[in-house]
């Protein structure tokens, strides 16, 4: 066949015209999220025009090979990966400081030095009734603010528990999800429009599931993906088109471990992770305040049992319970309290007895275990918030790196609307002129 | 071919001027609360010594009090040796006259009358209540600090001692006198020198006159052991105003170490407020301009 000037034209306006189409395309979706900008790949369309005749070259016009995607897979594993770390890092932080403020805000400190002020106070009359009832509501509100304290960490342990439920939920819904993709990518033709979309599912997939848990991928020649759960050792989460879901156990104390079908998986990235380092954060912080607790009881309770109450009787206990949880003030009055000491008569004004407590309690500590405990957590979420910072710097970097290069610029695209618009008017001329040489052609007569 | 693509453009601008928002936001509230920290992990340091601080703060509240009931008490105990002193004075006239051989027994009667009141008097004294209503010269008791036994003899029930009333940091003051203190000298006490001079006023005693001169010897120490205690009571009075001087002191130290740790510093946090006001401005304007240059616009 000899070149044909309208099929070469026919052609040209095709291309031009889907060229039009996928930058109609990308204008329409310049602000989808995860969507990676397509373009057009051409090719010429040239061959000899028959058998034996080499030197008779015959043009064809242009041929669509297919739609290319800009995606570079080394910047979309790096976005992975360190957003997988920044969605470790933020959940972390989240939780310590949500540990800091069941903490502080349940006023421990000031409870501690309300309680010490009120023995104080109680010295210059330690007979005087309303110093004692003030004394005993102190220790009450102490004992209080232990248990409003330890609701606080229990609060938070549920509230983690909750999310990284959920996050393993999701997991499991993505990954199935993924799996289902895999097979249709399997099944599709590389380079149509169905295929690109498959694949921007597939990417978009992997960057949800990195945001609950740090994931490793190994793709096919068919583009299907393999997941590995926790790094690149860890089992296998999504192979072809089958899943292993991850599942959950809570320990007693409230931490959290994680499996699959393959055995434990160890979490270094996502927000699972996150979710299982506040919750060794809330276990350690429930250990320090129930330490301190019993500190409390112990030296309030034995000080008061080597000294006699108002009514000449040996002093009984101040605080009831055993940990934060549970700790409560057991006097039923303000005369309970043994400020005077063994041997001392009913109504004695000896505040030998009250000088005992005060120096059991200052001796114990407490108030000083509670700065401590304070510290220790706040100097953590302050650590917390520093990496948490860099982190997420870091995975806001690689995002804009990806999206630098896989995103829709509209001025590019407005250019090429230009530029394929004058191509489509092009080969409309070119249709044009054929038709007109042919009209000279029957214009012979 | 590294191009902008459009949503990271807008994704950047939202990102930078949301951080500079924040930033201003958390400024400002340093500078509505005066407070540097809104929490611990703003500053773990810092925080834990406001905790320290506000501790000690609280217990200086505390040591005021007790330091002002101290006072109280002391100066109560002060007025109450005056009196003492003065019936004592009274008691010492009415001895140089019934030591005068000249009078008669009935006026020594008379006499010996009225230094029983004033006995029964100076019982009453020594029975003074403090200002939470305890017996001021009784030491820790909880009743009297006197009574009188079937013989009409006062007999100190109080307690050994007075307790310390503590004045923070470690110091101390006695809070009051006990009645054996004051009233106890060279083996006997001034209720059995008063109550021994009336009886023998009274006819108790062969030699009246003898006797009166007698006691002028006993009340003289009795006054003199009343006068060294007053001079303990105001050396007391002293060492309250001094520790009370000094919290004063440490009060501001540690205000003023408040201040500097937890404290905004004003010019520095609103200098810092106008420089990211600035920048958030130009960055919005900039943002404005940006973002109205559209290809789109010139095609036509």
């Amino acid at each position: 066949m000899a070149t044909d000037l309208l099929t070469i034209a026919a052609s040209g306006v095709r291309a031009a015209r889907v060229a039009l189409d996928v930058t109609a395309h990308n204008i329409a979706n310049a602000g989808t999220s995860g969507y990676v900008r397509r373009s057009v790949q051409l090719s010429e369309l040239a061959s000899a025009s028959g058998f034996g005749q080499v030197g008779d070259l015959s043009f064809s016009g242009v041929r669509i090979e297919g739609m290319v995607r800009n995606a570079d897979a080394f910047r979309q594993a790096e976005v992975r990966r360190t957003g997988a770390d920044a969605a470790r890092a933020g959940t972390e932080l989240t939780a310590y400081q949500n540990v800091e403020a069941a903490l502080e805000q349940s006023g421990l400190f000031p409870a501690m030095t309300g309680l010490e002020e009120a023995l104080q106070q109680l010295s210059i009359d330690p007979v005087d009734p309303s110093l004692r009832t003030a004394t005993l509501e102190q220790a009450r509100t102490l004992a209080r603010t232990f248990n409003l304290a330890e609701q606080g960490l229990t609060t938070v342990a549920d509230g983690l528990h909750f999310a990284a439920t959920d996050g393993v939920d999701q997991v499991n819904r993505l990954s199935a999800e993924l799996a289902r993709t895999n097979l249709q990518l399997a099944r599709s033709t590389p380079g149509t429009a169905d295929h690109v979309l498959l694949l921007d599912q597939r990417d978009g997939l992997l960057g949800q599931i990195s945001g609950y848990a740090d994931i490793a991928t190994s793709f096919r020649p068919d583009q299907t993906v393999t997941v590995r759960i926790g790094g690149t050792s860890g089992p296998q989460l999504v192979a072809g088109g089958t899943v292993d879901p991850l599942s959950l156990t809570v320990a007693g104390d409230g931490t959290l471990s994680f499996s699959n079908g393959t055995g434990s998986v160890t979490l270094s990235g996502g927000s699972l992770a996150g979710q299982a380092q506040g919750l060794v954060l809330v276990r350690d912080s429930r250990v320090g305040l129930d330490a301190i607790a019993a500190s409390l009881i112990a030296s309030a309770n034995g000080a008061q049992a080597a000294g006699v109450a108002l009514d000449g009787t040996p002093g009984q206990p101040l605080f009831s319970g055993t940990t934060a949880a549970d700790i409560a003030a057991s006097l039923t009055s303000g005369a309970g309290i043994a400020t005077a000491p063994a041997g001392a008569s009913a109504g004695s004004r000896d505040p030998a007895g009250l000088a005992a407590l005060r120096s059991a309690l200052s001796s114990a500590d407490i108030s000083g275990q509670i700065d401590g405990l304070l510290f220790q957590v706040s100097s953590a979420t302050q650590g917390r918030a520093t990496t948490a910072d860099a982190l997420e710097a870091i995975a806001g970097a690689a995002q804009l790196a990806l999206d630098q290069q896989a995103g829709v610029n509209l001025d590019e695209e407005a250019v090429n609307l230009v530029r394929f618009q004058q191509a489509f008017q092009a080969s409309s001329k070119a249709i044009q002129i054929a038709s007109d040489l042919f009209d000279t052609l029957l214009a012979i007569r | 071919m590294t191009s902008v693509s459009t949503s990271a453009f807008y994704d950047r601008f939202n990102l930078d001027m949301s951080s500079l928002r924040s930033r201003a936001e958390a400024l400002q509230a340093a500078i509505g609360s005066g407070n540097r920290l809104t929490r611990s992990s703003d500053d773990p340091v810092a925080a834990s010594r406001m905790r320290t601080l506000g501790r000690a703060d609280a217990f200086a509240a505390v040591d005021l009090s007790i330091a002002a009931r101290a006072s109280s008490d002391l100066t109560l105990a002060d007025s109450a040796l005056m009196s003492f002193t003065d019936s004592l004075i009274r008691v010492q006239e009415l001895a140089t006259q019934a030591a005068n051989d000249v009078l008669s027994a009935s006026q020594r009667a008379g006499i010996a009358t009225e230094i029983e009141q004033i006995s029964g008097e100076l019982l009453r004294l020594a029975n003074t209540r403090d200002s939470a209503g305890h017996a001021l010269f009784g030491g820790d008791t909880a009743g009297d600090a006197y009574t009188l036994d079937g013989a009409g003899n006062a007999v100190y029930i109080g307690t050994s001692s007075a307790s310390d009333l503590p004045l923070g940091d470690g110091q101390s003051v006695t809070r009051g006198l006990t009645g054996p203190e004051f009233l106890n000298f060279g083996g006997t006490n001034l209720f059995a020198v008063v109550k021994g001079l009336a009886d023998a006023l009274a006819g108790g005693a062969a030699d009246p006159a003898q006797a009166a001169r007698d006691a002028l010897g006993s009340l003289d120490t009795g006054l003199e052991t009343i006068t060294t205690q007053q001079t303990v009571i105001g050396t007391r009075l002293n060492w309250i105003d001094l520790n009370t001087e000094r919290r004063t002191q440490m009060g501001e130290l540690r205000a003023q170490e408040e201040a500097d740790v937890g404290g905004t510093d004003l010019g520095e946090a609103v200098s810092q407020l106008q420089q990211t006001m600035t920048v958030l401005e130009a960055s919005q304007a900039s943002f404005a301009r940006l973002s109205s240059l559209s290809l789109f616009d010139f095609l036509r």
